[in-house]
C-alpha cells in the first residue's frame, strides 16, 4: 500500500486511535513507522502516555516506531521570524515598518494555521526518507478537506503570480530607453525564484497526496458522523483523493443471551440500530468498512492498542513513494 | 569659418534639435506609456499577492508574505500609486498623449 497514509473524520470518532492502532501494526510487522499528529488538542501524547515534540522521537516500547506532534502555532510563528531575519537584511529601515505591517496581518489571518500546517505536512513527506510508513493524524474534516485542497489552488494561483510578474518585467525592461538601467530584470529576479520554490513546492504536495497516499475515514455508528463521512468521501473525490476504507469506531458491544437486566435490554436496542447503520456503510458506501472496533471500558492505551491494532484490516506492507 | 562648415555646423544643430524634438514628442512619451503598463501590470501582481490588503482574505497572502523583503521598491511605489490615482479612468487617460 501507499507509504502515507491519512486519518481523517469528525472530531472525536477515534482518529488518533485508530492511526496509533496503525502505526503500532505496521510497526509491530517491522515496517519502520512515524505517526505524526496534527491535531491542536496533541492525543498521541495521551495514546502512548509519552510527551511529543517537534521532532520525531521513538515510542517507548514499542520497536520501529516513531512519532512527532506538530503545532500549527510554533510553525507560524516560525514563518514569521524567517521572513523579518530576512526582511532586516534586506529592507531599508524606513520600509520595515510598513512591511512588518503587512507580514503580521498575513500571519493573523484564518488560514495561516493551515498554511503551517500543510507545509510541515509535505516537509515530512519529502524528507520521510528513514520511515517506510507515515501516518497522519488529522485535525477534523473541515480544515483537513481545505488543507488537502490547497495545492491545486494554490498552483494555479503561483502561476498567475509568475505570469504577472513576468508581464510587468518584461514591460520595465522595454520601458527603459537607450543605456538607461530597467527598473526591473527579469535575470535572477528573487521574486520569481521565489515563486518557482513555491510552484515546485505545491506540485511535490499534489503529486505526492494523489499518488502515494491512502485515506481512510474514521465514523460512529450515529447518523451526524455517518452523513459528514459521506460528504466527506464525495468531496474528497471530487479533489481526486480516493478513499481506501472506512473504520466504524465506538460500537456497543452485545450483552450475553441469558441477560435480561435493564442494561442488557439497553444495550440489545443499541446493538440494533447499530448493526442497521453498520449495514447502511457496508451498502450503501463506496469504500469497503475495513474495521469493526468495540467501544472500550478505558482509554485505549498499552495492551488495548495492540487489541484495536488486531482488528484493523488494512495491509501493513509499505510501497517507497513514487512521486519524487 | 567657410561656408562648407557653416553648413556644417548649421546640420548639426538642426540634427540635435529634431532628436530632441523625436525625443521629447514621440520616442519619450511612448517608453512612459510602456513605464505605465509596466506599473499597472505590478499593481496588478501585488493585488494579487496581497488581497487581504483590501478586506479581502485569501489564503495566499501566508505564502506571498515570502516574497515581502524582495519587493520593498514595489511595495512602497505600489502604496503611492494608490494614494495618489484619483480614478483608474483617469491613470488611464494620463497615458494617451493627443
Amino acid at each position: 500500500m501507499e507509504p502515507f497514509v491519512f486519518v481523517g473524520g469528525k472530531g472525536g470518532v477515534g482518529k488518533t486511535t485508530v492511526s496509533c492502532a496503525y502505526g503500532v501494526k505496521c510497526a509491530n510487522a517491522g515496517v519502520d513507522t512515524l505517526v505524526v499528529s496534527t491535531d491542536p488538542a496533541h492525543s498521541v501524547s495521551d495514546v502512548f502516555d509519552q510527551q511529543f515534540g517537534d521532532v520525531p522521537e521513538s515510542v517507548a516500547g514499542v520497536d520501529n516506531l516513531d512519532a512527532l506532534e506538530i503545532d500549527p502555532e510554533e510553525e507560524v510563528t516560525a514563518h514569521l521570524d524567517d521572513i523579518r531575519r530576512r526582511l532586516s537584511d534586506q529592507v531599508s529601515a524606513a520600509m520595515v515598518n510598513e512591511i512588518n505591517q503587512q507580514l503580521e496581518m498575513a500571519h493573523q489571518t484564518p488560514g495561516a494555521y493551515e498554511s503551517a500546517l500543510f507545509d510541515r505536512f509535505v516537509d515530512v513527506m519529502r524528507n520521510s526518507d528513514p520511515y517506510d510508513r507515515v501516518v497522519f493524524d488529522t485535525a477534523p474534516t473541515g480544515s483537513t478537506l481545505r488543507l488537502l485542497a490547497l495545492p491545486e489552488f494554490m498552483e494555479g494561483w503561483v502561476n498567475r503570480l509568475m505570469h504577472k510578474r513576468e508581464q510587468s518585467i518584461d514591460l520595465f525592461e522595454k520601458a527603459a530607453i537607450g543605456n538607461a538601467e530597467p527598473r526591473r530584470v527579469m535575470d535572477g529576479d528573487p521574486v520569481l525564484e521565489r515563486l518557482q520554490e513555491r510552484k515546485e513546492f505545491f506540485e511535490y504536495a499534489g503529486g505526492a497526496l494523489r499518488n502515494d497516499a491512502a485515506f481512510f475515514l474514521v465514523l460512529n455508528p450515529d447518523t451526524l458522523s455517518l452523513n459528514e463521512t459521506e460528504r466527506a468521501i464525495a468531496d474528497l473525490e471530487g479533489e481526486d483523493l480516493g478513499v481506501r476504507g472506512l473504520v466504524a469506531n465506538k460500537l456497543a458491544p452485545s450483552p450475553d443471551e441469558d441477560e435480561n437486566g435493564r442494561g442488557a435490554r439497553y444495550l440489545r436496542d443499541r446493538v440494533e440500530t447499530e448493526r442497521e447503520r453498520v449495514e447502511r456503510v457496508r451498502e450503501t458506501f463506496d469504500p469497503p468498512l475495513v474495521a469493526e472496533i468495540e467501544f472500550r471500558t478505558r482509554e485505549v492505551q498499552g495492551d488495548l492498542l495492540e487489541d484495536v491494532a488486531g482488528e484493523l484490516d488494512v495491509e501493513v506492507r509499505a510501497e517507497p513513494p513514487t512521486f519524487v | 569659418m567657410t561656408l562648407a562648415d557653416r553648413i556644417e555646423s548649421y546640420r548639426a544643430t538642426l540634427e540635435e534639435w529634431l532628436r530632441g524634438l523625436y525625443h521629447g514628442m514621440i520616442t519619450h512619451p511612448a517608453y512612459e506609456k510602456i513605464e505605465k503598463e509596466a506599473e499597472d501590470a505590478e499593481d496588478a501582481f501585488l493585488l494579487a499577492c496581497f488581497p487581504d490588503a483590501f478586506g479581502i482574505p485569501s489564503p495566499v497572502s501566508y505564502y506571498t508574505a515570502e516574497l515581502l523583503p524582495y519587493i520593498e521598491d514595489e511595495f512602497e511605489a505600489w502604496e503611492r500609486r494608490l494614494w495618489d490615482r484619483d480614478s483608474y479612468m483617469e491613470r488611464k487617460g494620463q497615458q494617451y498623449h493627443f
